[in-house]
């Protein structure tokens, strides 16, 4: 399921394709867009009104297949990366799709690279047909893929280098694993933590004060959130009940000298 | 010290915003930003903006950088200071800064507070290691400051930031290995995963870390299967060989300040932490303190852009110099918001934000 994997489904892409007729007739933009998201470049970058204004900006696209022609003037302006323009009139056997592509190095025009599907895994080959990276792109190039045309719902991204070294991960064994860390500034563990809890130093401040946790450069940014939630657990009660303990200035470390040297001049020039 | 109508406390997104807005009602305006350069996160997001025109949708966040730092330096009225810390707030109204080194008091009659957020981390043996880092960080490492950080590399969290900077790890050359996350259901933007599921880098959702090791720095990752009470489930562990792991599992707001300043302050889950009781106008328990952005609630950018518009034209109101248009401008603002906050990850959000509303005060008029 996609909100578990990142992949859509097979029913999510053939809910977004337009028909068979249309596809029949030339290129046409293709919007993967599957989530009410506060996002509407694609209605506004079309210049056909092809993709339905927005009356919510958490709309999903609609995209009228009939004043679409495939202009792809929308791809490079998806935040999200999600649309691709496919034409499966490019030939005989081949579709062609252009695709939104940000890594470097680029493909070169002609040069034959791996499609792969939308996990990422191989499933075929494709020819490049043509590379865009105008300003006009802001850094988002376009590049146009030929792939076999029952591979065109299939295939969604390429990898230029034949990088194949999937490699299993193994088992670590040896289960030495330390005490986790939680006040790095003042050397606390967890098992720290927990036996000051045990001894009856249920609050932020006693804690503090026995320890110095919270008290080094980070004043408490890493640890105290942490501390916060094993007294929770600890104590049975939410967070929200929790004294969170003083706020002390300064916020930083700063210098005696700093403060004693004071002109008010420190904003002159 | 330094006297100044309204100071804004980071030059972020909900920052720059706020400065922008709060500047063409011609107050002075002095911005501090504690790192040497402005924008915040939105420098090193080299990926397209969501949202629409009015957010800058499909132009990329350095870009957005540029255009809100252009519209600043416009403006004679508002100043900007980077390298400089906001330290403290003090309850006589007077706050102080580490300004390149030198300690400096400040005494502003009115406050936007757009600190932003802090990258949570999580407690796991090895966690550690060198090696094992926050998503945010290896994207500033990469995008910022054009550091490769990594050849292979496990992120743990698929969020928006998980996801995104999984993609740009790829984009730099890096094997990423897996995506593991807690829960079972991919938490970010779903065309972001499947970005990445067709580079063939696998989404393991109920997935989390059991264990990092190394002898000097992070050599291995073990992720496991969690059941659904969030216990690691024996016997499922996967070991990957990796130098590094990016922990992208959420962020807390940054509010130390209003802390201190005495804000009213509320524990919101669904905010990233602890934030401030505010209004429609985004003004703090305390009159002259407004907040925008990350400290407000943890959101997207698109959202700390509009919110610190919101914020810079609520204290321009507080420092009587709304602009004529004030009341469609803040609408727009609402609106804009409301959107934003209108889809499947803005519910969580627009009910957190409810608890933490102010409501007896929507007008300041």
């Amino acid at each position: 399921m996609l909100e578990q994997t990142g992949i859509p489904e097979a029913s999510d892409i053939n809910g977004v394709f337009p028909s068979d007729e249309r596809l029949a007739k030339g290129p046409v933009a293709v919007i993967e867009c599957f989530q009410r998201i506060p996002c509407n470049p694609c209605s506004t970058a079309c210049r056909r009104g092809a993709i339905e204004a927005f009356d919510d900006i958490n709309d999903l696209p609609k995209v009228n297949h009939e004043k679409c022609n495939g202009c792809s003037l929308c791809v490079s302006r998806c935040p999200g990366l999600a649309i691709m323009v496919v034409d499966m009139t490019y030939a005989e056997d081949k579709a062609l799709l252009k695709l939104p592509y940000e890594f470097a190095p680029l493909p070169e025009e002609g040069s034959s690279v791996t499609a792969l599907n939308r996990a990422g895994e191989a499933v075929g080959e494709a020819l490049v047909v043509k590379v865009q990276n105008t300003p006009a792109l802001d850094k988002t190039p376009l590049v146009s893929i030929a792939v076999a045309k029952d591979l065109a719902r299939t295939v969604r991204n390429f990898r230029v280098t034949d990088d194949t070294s999937a490699e299993s991960p193994g088992i670590l064994r040896g289960d030495e694993a330390p005490s986790p860390m939680v006040c790095r500034c003042n050397d606390l563990d967890l098992d720290n933590i927990r036996d000051l809890m045990k001894k009856g130093f249920t609050s932020i401040d006693e804690i503090k004060r026995v320890s110095r946790l919270g008290m080094g450069p980070c004043q408490g940014r890493n640890c105290i959130p942490l501390v916060l939630g094993e007294l929770s657990r600890f104590l049975g009660k939410p967070v929200s009940e929790l004294d969170p303990g003083t706020y002390r200035p300064v916020v930083k470390s700063v210098s005696l000298g700093a403060v004693a040297e004071y002109d008010g001049e420190a904003l002159t020039e | 010290m330094i006297k100044t109508d309204l100071l804004v406390i980071g030059a972020g997104p909900a920052g720059l915003c706020a400065a922008v807005a709060a500047g063409e009602s011609g107050k002075d305006v002095l911005i501090l930003e504690r790192s040497h350069t402005p924008g915040g996160q939105l420098v090193k997001q080299t990926h397209m903006f969501f949202g629409s025109e009015k957010q800058h949708a499909a132009t990329r966040g350095f870009d957005i950088a540029s255009i809100l730092l252009d519209k600043l330096n416009a403006m004679s009225n508002v100043r900007m200071v980077t390298n400089a810390t906001v330290l403290a707030a003090y309850d006589d109204g007077l706050w102080t800064a580490d300004i390149l080194g030198k300690y400096e008091k400040i005494m502003p009659q009115a406050v936007v507070c757009a600190t932003g957020a802090n990258e949570k981390s999580l407690a796991f043996p090895g966690c550690d290691l060198p090696g094992v880092y926050g998503a945010g960080a290896v994207q500033t490492l990469m995008n910022q400051y054009g550091v490769l950080p990594a050849e292979r590399a496990v992120m743990l969290g698929a969020g928006n930031i998980g996801l995104i900077v999984s993609y740009q790890l790829l984009q730099a050359g890096v094997k990423v290995l897996a995506v593991a996350e807690g829960s079972a259901r991919i938490g970010g933007y779903l065309v972001h995963a499947a970005k990445l599921r067709r580079m063939g880098v696998p989404i393991m959702t109920a997935h989390t870390v059991k264990a990092a090791y190394g002898k000097e720095s992070l050599e291995a990752v073990t992720l496991w299967a969690l059941d659904d009470k969030w216990q690691g489930i024996p016997g499922t562990e996967i070991t990957y060989r990796a130098d590094t792991l990016c922990v992208a599992v959420g962020l807390s707001p940054l509010s130390e300040l209003l802390w201190q300043a005495g804000c009213k302050m509320l524990y919101v889950p669904a905010l990233g932490g602890h934030v401030p009781y505010r209004d429609d106008n985004l003004r703090t328990s305390l009159p002259h303190i407004f907040v925008a952005g990350d400290a407000a609630g943890v959101e997207e950018a698109s959202s700390a852009m509009v919110e610190g518009t919101l914020a810079g034209l609520s204290a321009a109101e507080y420092l009587n110099a709304a602009p004529a248009d004030i009341k469609e401008r803040k609408n727009d603002c609402l609106s804009q918001l409301a959107q934003l906050r209108s889809g499947h990850v803005g519910e969580r959000i627009s009910a957190g934000l409810e608890l933490a509303r102010i409501k007896e005060a929507a007008g300041i008029c």
